[in-house]
């Protein structure tokens, strides 16, 4: 039942009008600097003019901004600005074709600078693509993938062997913490109290941060740690999985239905008992799920995490790699390509069973 | 035995739901509350037993005042009050017994409750109200494979471990069929008769209020605007209540 005080839900107060404008600015500055630093920097020092080592100094970028507010700034009050376009603050007629507004020709004509100067920053070159030595070089390697060298067969399993159980470990190893930083990383559990809130944030803020570094960095951190072999990577491996697990896990349990916990709670249960018997229970099946996934991914990840000295697999491809021994590299290929489709399939026809 | 005095309920976004209610619950009684959806009717049930915070008001359950109680105390409120819900809100993927042993969560200790160990003195009034309830056979069924009337019977032995001095029935029948309705009343009306417990109870259906309550109470716009014989409810009053262009439909 509306009140008439009650505004519709996508009205926007003239607070959020403000933040708006200023965000669809900024955005106007930030493309405008971008097209002016790569129009002339790339397209035309580079490309045009042909300069191979244009000089560089802090003044270019910061003109570039400087030119970037002054022109956003002119046109933000035409219908040429694509930061008014994305935050919705341009009046359209809904059956005008977006494509034809200035602000979608602007935006091609970004995409096309942006295209221009990939390619020239990307080196792509058909000439090098299509050279003779290359061509051989290229043709040499690939014979000896397709000759594997079956006398390695059985170190290469041993090896696999290692990645699937280092990969499972890392997983295991992963659970209990992820368990727990799933329940502080819920915001619909821990926005009750500020204290509770605090340890929220915190709580993101760390998973983001061990999220965010690759686990092939914490695989060379852990082989000096550690030493090089299995160890370094499982840890690795399980770090990672903490953080992505626990960011999994806690958006299951967002995601969860009230009821039951209402239903709970309403009972007199204390509230130890009501995350037992009104979350738990909904959330069991997907976390099964997404540990599953987990290790699947951990196995994939461990074959490349050898790579720098993680062991396994990985391990022993760079160093047959190392030697130029082709055939035995084709074999170990052949295996990992093996482990993966086995993992992915069945990994997939469990979760499908579980659900 | 519940007595309730100048409610306000102003949630966080400004939605004024509760504009001052005062009323109060005999001991015994079958009372039903009605009014339009948005009413402020659930929001009310839901601060007796405090899943909701009041804003301001007093509610006095057996002369103790409840809005100042926390934690323990508080625990212990809501276990002498039971509570079953419009979509029933058991715990999915469990059976029914353990759904029902549920209600005894606040006697039972935190340590044996994680671990699922329950005495067989509980567990033994566990299937005595399964069978109240008629659901004998069916305690190790899982709750969320059950029928929508057969899932409000388990919640309502749910509430009943509890050994409720109240119950809140938030909208108990909305979500069922008008037989399933009938079938889920009467046992509220049983436990109301049979085992003395006072029930409150949501109601939207009319011709239901009439067959089922022992005393009505009419909330609008989060006031209260009538109280009185669910038989004195006329044309009048229910326009009243329920706004002009409202027709009354039965279910029978």
């Amino acid at each position: 039942m509306a009140t008439k005080t009650e505004r519709l839900p996508h009205e926007p107060t003239n607070m959020q009008l403000v933040q708006k404008t200023g965000q669809a600015f900024c955005l106007d500055v930030f493309l405008w600097f971008y097209v002016v630093l790569a129009s002339h920097k790339i397209v035309y020092e580079k490309i045009i003019l042909g300069l191979r080592y244009p000089d560089f100094h802090w003044n270019q970028p910061l003109t570039a901004l400087g030119v970037g507010i002054v022109v956003a700034l002119a046109l933000f009050f035409t219908r040429l600005s694509i930061g008014k376009a994305c935050f919705g603050l341009y009046e359209r007629d809904p059956n005008y074709p977006i494509m034809k507004e200035p602000f979608s020709l602007l935006g091609v004509f970004i995409l096309i600078i942006t295209i221009i100067s990939g390619v020239f920053i990307t080196q792509i070159s058909i000439r090098e693509f299509l050279s003779e030595s290359g061509l051989q070089g290229a043709r040499r390697i690939f014979t000896a993938l397709f000759q594997p060298n079956m006398a390695i067969f059985e170190a290469a399993l041993f090896a696999a062997i290692e990645t699937i159980y280092m990969a499972f470990i890392a997983t295991i190893a992963a659970l209990p913490f992820a368990f727990l930083f799933g329940f502080f990383a819920a915001r619909n559990l821990m926005a009750d109290s500020k204290f509770f809130f605090t340890i929220y944030v915190l709580i993101r803020f760390f998973l983001n941060m061990t999220r965010s570094i690759e686990p092939l960095v914490w695989a060379i951190i852990f082989s000096v740690w550690v030493g090089i072999g299995p160890f370094a990577g499982m840890l690795a491996l399980s770090l990672h999985s903490v953080s992505s697990l626990a960011k999994l896990y806690s958006e299951q349990i967002e995601n969860i239905s009230d009821g039951p916990i209402e239903a709970i709670k309403a009972t007199g249960a204390h509230p130890i008992q009501v995350v037992w018997y009104g979350v738990v229970p909904q959330i069991v099946l997907p976390y099964l799920s997404f540990t599953i996934y987990r290790w699947d991914i951990n196995v994939r990840m461990a074959t490349v995490i050898g790579l720098v000295g993680g062991g396994g697999i990985g391990t022993m491809l760079m160093q047959y790699q190392g030697l130029a021994k082709w055939n035995e590299v084709g074999l170990l290929v052949l295996v990992i390509a093996a482990i993966v489709w086995v993992m992915d399939y069945s990994s997939s026809k469990i979760r499908e069973a579980i659900k | 035995m519940l007595e309730i005095t100048d409610l306000q309920k102003v949630y966080p976004n400004g939605t004024h739901a509760l504009k001052g209610v005062s009323f109060g619950v005999n001991k015994g009684e079958f009372l039903v509350i009605i009014g339009l959806s948005g009413s402020g009717k659930s929001t009310l049930l839901r601060c007796i037993n405090r899943l909701h915070e009041p804003t301001s008001g007093s509610i006095k359950f057996e002369g103790e005042e409840t809005i100042t109680k926390r934690g323990k105390e508080l625990r212990s409120l809501r276990a002498r009050i039971g509570m079953i819900f419009q979509h029933f809100n058991l715990i999915p993927r469990r059976s029914v017994l353990t759904n029902v042993l549920s209600g005894t969560l606040a006697r039972t200790g935190v340590f044996n409750s994680l671990l699922g160990i329950y005495s067989e003195e509980e567990k033994k009034k566990a299937m005595e109200y399964i069978e109240i309830v008629g659901l004998t056979g069916k305690e190790n069924q899982r709750a969320d494979n059950l029928s929508g009337g057969q899932q409000q019977r388990v919640a309502i032995a749910r509430a009943l471990m509890q050994n409720p001095k109240i119950l809140l029935a938030d909208e108990p029948v909305a979500s069922l069929d008008p037989a399933t309705s009938h079938s889920v009343m009467k046992y509220l009306k049983k436990i109301n008769e049979e085992l003395g417990v006072t029930v409150v109870c949501n109601l939207h259906f009319l011709s239901l209020v009439r067959q089922y309550a022992g005393r009505v109470v009419a909330l609008k716009d989060g006031k209260l605007i009538y109280e009185g014989s669910p038989l004195e409810i006329d044309e009048e009053w229910f326009q009243t209540i329920y706004g002009e262009d409202a027709v009354e439909v039965t279910i029978n």
